[in-house]
This record gives C-alpha cells, sequence and structure tokens, in this order.
C-alpha cells in the first residue's frame, strides 16, 4: 500500500513539474521572442494565457506543502507563490494601464528563468531519483542574481501600479457603512503589501542562501 | 564533582570545565557557568544531556531543582548548553503586550483621529461604542492586574523577541478592531443584541477571573508540577480560562458586531486550542490511573459542545 501510493506521488509529482517546465519554456520564449521583435510593450500581450495558467497551476505546491508530499515547508511556499499570485492577478491582470511597462519583461524573464530550471531539476529528481550536479548548481545559485531582478520587478509594478488603483476608486474594495463593518481599500492594500517587501525579500534571499550552503555541501560529500 | 559545559556544536563553553561539590545542584551549576562566563545569566541557560550523534531524540533537559547527582552514574558530568537569547519575566512581556490595547483603543474613542483618515464633520457616538470602550478598557486592566496579582507562571522568563511578536499582535489587532468599533460610520446592532452581548461577555468575564483564581489555588497547595484542575467550570472543560476568554470575545462581537473583532476572535481560539490540545494531552498522559496515578477524567478540552 505505502509502496503504490508512493509510486503515484512519483508519477504525479514527475508529471506535474514537467507541465509546469514547458509551461515556463513557453512563456520564456514569448517573452523573450516578442521583446526581441516588437518592444517590451507588448511582452504582456504575448505571455498573458501560458503566464497565468502557469503563475495559478503553482498554488498546487501549497496543496503539496500542506499535503506533505514534497518536502518544503508551507511557509515557505504560501509567501512565495501569493506574492507572485497577486502581481499576476491582482496588479497585471486587473490593472492594463501597467501591462507596457518595462518591468513585465524583467519579471516574466526573472520568472521563467528560474521556473524552467527549478521544474526540471525536480522533474529529473522525481522521475529519475536525481539530477546532474550542474542543474542542482544551477537550480542553487541562479537565485542570486534572479531573486533581485524578480523581486525589484514585483515591487516595482506595484508601485507604478499605485496611482491607477487610486483613480479606479471602488474597486475590489468594500466601503463603511454596512453591517459588518468592514471596510477594505485596495489601493491600502497595495502599500502594505509593498511594506511587507521590506522585512520578507531579504528574508527569504537569506533562507535561500541556507538551503544553497545545505544543498552544495550536500552534493559534495555525496 | 567535574562538570565539563560544551556547546551544541561541540565546543568547550567554559575552558578546563568545572569543579562543583557533590551535593550540589543544577541551580548551583548554572550559577557557577554565570561566574565564569559573565554573560549567561542562569535563565538564560538550557542545560541537556548530550545525546549519542545522530540521534534523533528530544534530549533530556536539566530540571534547575535537581541535583546533579541525579544525572551522572560516576563523578563526571558533560552538559550540552544553549543560550536562550536576553530573558525577559513573564510578567513584564503581559504587562507591555496588554498595555498597547488598553492605551490605543480610548484614542479612537475620545481623540478625532479619523479627521486624520479624511473624514470630515461632527462624530455621533452610540451608546454600544462608549459601552464597548469601558468593556474593553475594563478587559486589559483585568488581565495587567491579574498578570501581576493573580498568576503563578511555570516558566519565570520569557525570550525577549517574544514582547516584539506578542507586541506586535496585540497593538497591531487593538487598533484595528478599535478603528472600527469607533468608526463615524459604524453600523449598531439593535438594543436587545447589544445588552445579550455584553450581558454574556460580562458574565464570561467574571467566570474567567474566577478560573485564574482556581488555577493560582491548584499551584499554591503544591511547590509546582502539574494537577488535575478542579472545581467550577474545571470539572467540565479542561482549559475552562480560555473557554471563557474566548466566550468573553464572542459577547463583545455580538454587541459590536466588526469583522476585525471576529478575527481575532477566530484566531486567539486558534492559538489557545493549541495550547488547551497540547495541555490536555499532558494531562491525560501524566494522570493514566495506574500505579496509583489518578485517572484524568473525561471533559472537554476547550470549545465545549464542539471540542
Amino acid at each position: 500500500m505505502a509502496g503504490m501510493f508512493s509510486a503515484v506521488r512519483r508519477i504525479y509529482l514527475t508529471v506535474y513539474n514537467w507541465t509546469l517546465f514547458f509551461g515556463w519554456i513557453q512563456v520564456f520564449y514569448l517573452a523573450v521572442s516578442t521583446l526581441w521583435n516588437s518592444g517590451h510593450e507588448s511582452v504582456y500581450a504575448a505571455v498573458e494565457k501560458p503566464l497565468i495558467l502557469a503563475q495559478s497551476a503553482a498554488l498546487l505546491e501549497i496543496l503539496h506543502s500542506l499535503a506533505g508530499i514534497v518536502r518544503s515547508p508551507v511557509t515557505a511556499t504560501l509567501p512565495q507563490v501569493a506574492s507572485r499570485l497577486y502581481v499576476t492577478w491582482g496588479i497585471l491582470y486587473s490593472f492594463p494601464e501597467i501591462r507596457t511597462h518595462f518591468f513585465v519583461s524583467s519579471l516574466v524573464i526573472s520568472w521563467s528563468i528560474t521556473e524552467i530550471i527549478r521544474y526540471s531539476f525536480f522533474g529529473l529528481k522525481e522521475a529519475f531519483g536525481s539530477a546532474p550536479s550542474w542543474l542542482l548548481w544551477l537550480r542553487y545559485s541562479t537565485f542570486l542574481m534572479l531573486y533581485p531582478t524578480g523581486i525589484t520587478s514585483e515591487v516595482g509594478l506595484i508601485y507604478y501600479a499605485l496611482p491607477y488603483l487610486k483613480e479606479s476608486g471602488d474597486k475590489f474594495s468594500i466601503r463603511m457603512p454596512n453591517r459588518w463593518n468592514f471596510s477594505f481599500d485596495y489601493y491600502c492594500n497595495a502599500v502594505l503589501v509593498l511594506g511587507f517587501y521590506v522585512p520578507g525579500s531579504p528574508h527569504l534571499y537569506g533562507y535561500m542562501l541556507e538551503q544553497r550552503k545545505k544543498a552544495l555541501a550536500k552534493a559534495k560529500t555525496a | 564533582m567535574k562538570v565539563s559545559v560544551v556547546t551544541r556544536s561541540g565546543r568547550e563553553l567554559v575552558k578546563g570545565g568545572l569543579e562543583l561539590t557533590d551535593t550540589a545542584t543544577v541551580a548551583d551549576l548554572q550559577e557557577a557557568i554565570h561566574k565564569k562566563t559573565k554573560k549567561y545569566y542562569p535563565s538564560r541557560q538550557r542545560l541537556t544531556l548530550p545525546l549519542p550523534s545522530g540521534s534523533k531524540e528530544r534530549p533530556t533537559v536539566l530540571n534547575y531543582k535537581k541535583s546533579l547527582k541525579e544525572y551522572t552514574e560516576g563523578n563526571e558530568l558533560t552538559v550540552v548548553f544553549k543560550d536562550l537569547g536576553t530573558q525577559v519575566n513573564y510578567s513584564t512581556l503581559f504587562f507591555f503586550e496588554y498595555l498597547g490595547p488598553l492605551i490605543l483603543y480610548p484614542i479612537f474613542y475620545y481623540f478625532p483621529v479619523y479627521k486624520i483618515f479624511g473624514y470630515k464633520g461632527e462624530r455621533v457616538i452610540y451608546p454600544v461604542q462608549t459601552y464597548a470602550m469601558y468593556y474593553w478598557c475594563f478587559h486589559y486592566f483585568k488581565r495587567i492586574m491579574e498578570t501581576f496579582f493573580v498568576h503563578r507562571f511555570s516558566h519565570a522568563t520569557s525570550p525577549l523577541s517574544n514582547v516584539f511578536r506578542n507586541c506586535a499582535y496585540y497593538w497591531t489587532f487593538g487598533a484595528w478592531i478599535a478603528y472600527y468599533v469607533n468608526h463615524p460610520l459604524y453600523t449598531p446592532v439593535s438594543d436587545l443584541q447589544m445588552k445579550i452581548g455584553f450581558a454574556f461577555g460580562a458574565l464570561c468575564q467574571v467566570s474567567n477571573f474566577y478560573c485564574h483564581i482556581l488555577l493560582r489555588n491548584l499551584r499554591k497547595s503544591d511547590g509546582g508540577g502539574y494537577q488535575i484542575p478542579r472545581g467550577f467550570l474545571f470539572n467540565i472543560v479542561t482549559c475552562a480560562n480560555y473557554t471563557t476568554e474566548i466566550y468573553q470575545w464572542l459577547g463583545f462581537n455580538i454587541a459590536t458586531q466588526t469583522v476585525a473583532g471576529i478575527v481575532f476572535m477566530v484566531v486567539a481560539a486558534a492559538i489557545m486550542t493549541n495550547w488547551a490540545l497540547a495541555k490536555h494531552r499532558r494531562l491525560k498522559k501524566l494522570f493514566d490511573g495506574k500505579d496509583g496515578r489518578p485517572k484524568y477524567p473525561r471533559r472537554w478540552v476547550i470549545l465545549p459542545p464542539f471540542l
């Protein structure tokens, strides 16, 4: 029974990782070719569908963590996935005015390179039990540069979208008075999210540095 | 007796080890470590027995009241030292976390803070808002008084970092709830609902106070250790002190009806449920009815009639 479960788990995770790998390959290809051929203003329109699909699929990763079929703790997965979903759905999808910004290109390229490496790494690991050491090195090294570019793009897009959020007035907002005495301001929420990036980004970077140390040390002794 | 003190990385903390009398207690050892290191006063120290390498078991923590003899067969002992960081008294921690809500809430009631948020014109204050302010302040005043005059803490100190974490939690929630209950566009509930809410809440607060007195007396009769809580609501629920605390917030929320207050209640209930489950499990394990030990009676854990 246990063997059966672990086999299903492995097949499922292999399929999941490789599907997402191809999704992000498509995002990367579309982003780079559009950037090259027509400029950064058209990048979002070109990548929209595969980007939204691939990024939303990452919701499953929270479930994987919760179900315990992957080792990463949900406290590490949740903020990463949530912040990206916020940028894709809450900012880019909801406020078209921001889509032509240059940061969309740097965002999509940073995300897609990271994810192509990550999903192929875990895809190989789930399928064959191990991944080549150069891929392991890439998995735990590219973030050194791609985290800063990715996070800068995320923060930049939220920041530059703020005026559009304000202009939109009541979009996604709840105003007093109401029976349940509650209000929600989408603009203030975005400012709060920006605030969370201040302690959040160095924390995440530190966490990844630690993972890098552990993973590379393990590879050396193995 | 010769005691060597090592850190978790295996480094020797006190060079050459310590020489103590054969009747020395763990507390004496802690004092000796403090004297040598200057920096690590006893409550900062966590001393454990070393584990064989690779073992995944939890190490035995040395009890400061016990004699060192109890931890070794021979005349030598190795202990593993962990620095718990700067420590503060539990009463200090509690005082500061409750002081925030006690001060912040009335600011929203008395001062024209909503002008800053762009609400102009005179604010009409409903009776429910006035009662809520007194109810809230009484609650936190009670908690501060209990901290100093009722509670007996099983641990004397807590790490300093907990002060920042807990203050952030209490102060933010306090301000968030105060903002909505005192809002100029606040919508009050019916007069009857308000009365039911506050009456039920006040009853729970009084019961909560009585629960705390009972817990205090439980600790007084014995110099520490665990006992089966008895009397009043404890005959039905293991953690009646949490039950009354949660239901007291329910009363406040019935009367004031804000999403912020309900979110706070749910979060608080979740945290207390974790503690209650741990305590219930501990008591059941301790009082298993074997070898002359009493058997822990069947009781709700925290939230009758659900859990």
